[in-house]
């Protein structure tokens, strides 16, 4: 038997999340047997990014009006092959607070998620969002929510007894919300509560002057190990202002470190699991959040399953790509 | 259950409610309900209201006083409709407003709020010639900081679903959940639409036609004008985190518009001082008000000097100007 041909489309800008993603994907030996897949860069607004030999083609690029000739062009030069879109980067609060004219926006996904036999949400709640605003028909919308390699994070990490010490780990950009975190941070009187911050980015001087003044804050740059990373916390704090997934929460959970997550977009997903603690969009919010796990014992994350969440993953991969498991 | 609800918040209104009542009673859409919510009045208001509850389609609720955004929310919480409208008790509604507006927000799905422009009327009932002609179509969030197309609190239809969405409950309310923020006294509305624009993805537009009658009552008061734009200043102090960049783009503009709107408040008033002062703020704040609306910031500009220069003998001339202009 012939192996099934995948071919997953990326570019340049296509998040590190996305490729640590299809790293993990392009690895599971649960899929090894029947499918071969191949990660292929191009260039997001080119006019056309070709032709391809596959069974399937699944896009993880995000669209937009420029790069919809692109988009036109691989469902003109594929007609009978299956195309997959993965919409990692839009969804509801990222339309609220980065998209001025909505109606056109939503105008140009309906259009660009029409050219695929399958669209793909990364969380229960985009995949909401797409239906209320129908971007595209239920019947082509499904939820594969992301998963990585969490083996080395779950290895290196052992339950919290005391919280202290607030992480908060991801790019300083205005979508992580690190500044409402500072600021909340800021407003607790605690003398030995902590705050590290784990990342570069564009806004890192603008933290820093929000930081300025409280020893109590630590910016400790880009972590090159992860579980190293979440080992020096006691407490994760995800205060993003738009997440179509959020994998931090996912590391977190897997070093058995609690969460505090905004409940935006895919963390919304997460409200209810043990250890994750949902909370406002404001500062205020993050000072109470942030003074209640200092105060109490913080909840014990148990050991997550991770061997039945991937083998799970890859069954729901599997149907994705094989016709013949598709239900 | 009525596929539409009309919230009427009522404060010490017994000289107006009877109007209001009427005007929304011959609605041409057949199918709403209207919640009058009695916000504590101390005059006729409870009497009236319940002269009205006789009519099957009309509800009383009566509470302690909490203010505009508390009565709103008292209604939000009471409400049946799938839309759900407001209209304070000195107001009035055309009679086709239900029905341009359920038709717009059902061909319109993505579309939260739906409003249109009024027209105003003084404290006797009688139709100025001022009025407010909105932005009805590609309203973004810098337009609902800068120029509040809603206009004013008893043009809005909204969808429920969409109400749902900004609803939460601080720490210390213990009877239901807060659309309106009512630690807000002024600037309540406001704060509502464009917190909506900031935190959903919902669209607002508007219909054409002025479907309101909008009454104006004179304050007289330069204190009250202190105080609306501080209400001001807190809502934009409130909302700034959601979106700092937003902003950091838009936020001298939207203050020197707010200032504007001030200044000829102050004119309306004759307060030659505070009008002078305010028009005199709003051009240093920003220069974006004489850019894209030259005309009326420059009508601005010369009543405020006029009612400076040559007092209050000038108001029939600054009156004409601001006429000319017809809108606040």
């Amino acid at each position: 038997m012939s192996k099934i041909t995948v071919l997953h489309l990326v570019d340049d800008t296509t998040a590190g999340g996305v490729m640590r993603m299809l790293d993990h994907l392009s690895q599971l030996p649960e899929l090894a047997d029947e499918v071969h897949q191949e990660v292929r860069p191009v260039k997001r607004t080119a006019f056309s990014w070709g032709s391809f030999d596959a069974d399937v083609i699944v896009c993880h690029i995000a669209p937009g009006w420029r790069c919809l000739p692109a988009f036109s062009a691989l469902r003109a030069m594929h007609p009978t092959t299956r195309l997959v879109h993965v919409e990692h980067s839009y969804t509801r609060s990222f339309t609220a607070l980065n998209v001025p004219h909505k109606r056109r926006f939503f105008a140009m996904l309906r259009v660009t998620y029409s050219l695929f036999d399958q669209v793909i949400a990364v969380s229960k709640a985009q995949a909401g969002w797409m239906a209320e605003r129908r971007l595209a028909p239920a019947s082509k919308l499904s939820v594969i929510s992301p998963q990585v390699d969490l083996s080395a994070v779950a290895r290196a990490a052992g339950p919290v007894e005391a919280a202290r010490v607030i992480g908060a780990i991801g790019r300083l950009e205005p979508q992580k919300g690190f500044d409402l975190l500072i600021e909340g941070f800021r407003m607790c009187p605690n003398p030995e509560a902590r705050l590290v911050i784990f990342g570069e980015g564009s806004q890192r001087d603008r933290l820093m002057a929000l930081a300025a003044g409280d020893r109590r804050i630590e910016f400790r740059g880009h972590a090159d190990d992860p579980a190293e990373a979440y080992r020096a916390v006691d407490v994760v704090a995800m205060p993003s202002r738009w997440e179509a997934y959020g994998l931090v929460a996912d590391e977190a959970r897997a070093a058995r470190r609690p969460v505090i997550v905004s409940m935006v977009d895919g963390l919304r997903d997460r409200i209810g699991a043990s250890g994750v603690i949902p909370c406002g969009s404001d500062p205020k919010a993050w000072r109470k959040s942030i003074e209640a796990v200092l105060a109490g014992t913080p909840p014990v994350v148990p050991v997550l399953a991770l061997k039945a969440d991937r083998s799970r993953y890859a069954q729901r991969w599997q149907q994705v790509f094989d016709p013949a498991k598709r239900l | 259950m009525p596929q539409a609800s009309i919230i009427v918040p009522a404060y010490n209104t017994a000289a107006t409610l009877t109007e209001t009542l009427a005007s929304l009673l011959s609605q041409t859409h057949d199918d709403f309900e209207i919640i009058i919510v009695d916000d504590g009045s101390q005059d006729e208001t409870p009497a009236i209201a319940r002269a009205h509850a006789t009519d099957p389609r009309v509800r009383v609720i009566r509470q302690e006083n909490r203010g505009l955004a508390g009565a709103r929310n008292t209604g939000i919480a009471a409400a049946r409709g799938e839309f759900v409208g407001f209209c304070d008790a000195d107001d009035l509604w055309l009679p086709e407003k239900l029905a341009t507006h359920v038709r717009h927000l059902q061909a319109e799905p993505d579309v939260a709020i739906s409003y249109s422009g009024s027209a105003m009327i003084d404290e006797g009932g009688r139709l100025m010639r001022v009025r407010q002609s909105p932005r009805l179509r590609d309203v973004t969030a810098a337009h609902v900081l800068k120029r509040n197309p809603i206009g004013n609190g008893s043009a809005a239809v909204m969808r429920k679903s969409a109400l749902l969405d900004l609803a939460y409950r601080p720490a210390f309310e213990t009877k239901r959940d807060w659309v309106f923020d009512e630690t807000f006294r002024q600037s309540e509305d406001i704060e509502c639409w464009l917190r909506l624009m900031l935190t959903t993805d919902w669209q607002i537009a508007g219909v054409p036609g002025l479907l309101t009658r909008y009454r104006i009552h004179a304050t007289g008061l330069s204190a009250a004008l202190d105080r609306q734009l501080q209400a001001w200043e807190r809502m934009v102090d409130k909302l700034r985190p959601l979106n700092p960049e937003f902003f950091a783009r838009h936020e001298a503009a939207a203050r020197a518009y707010q200032l504007r709107y001030l200044a000829r408040r102050a004119v309306s008033n004759l307060d030659s001082q505070k009008a002078w002062e305010l028009a005199q703020r709003s051009a240093s704040t920003s220069a974006r008000p004489l850019i894209e609306e030259p005309a009326k910031t420059l009508t601005t500009i010369i009543a405020a000097a006029a009612l400076r220069a040559v007092g209050p003998a000038s108001v029939v001339q600054a009156g004409r100007l601001m006429r000319r202009q017809t809108s606040i």
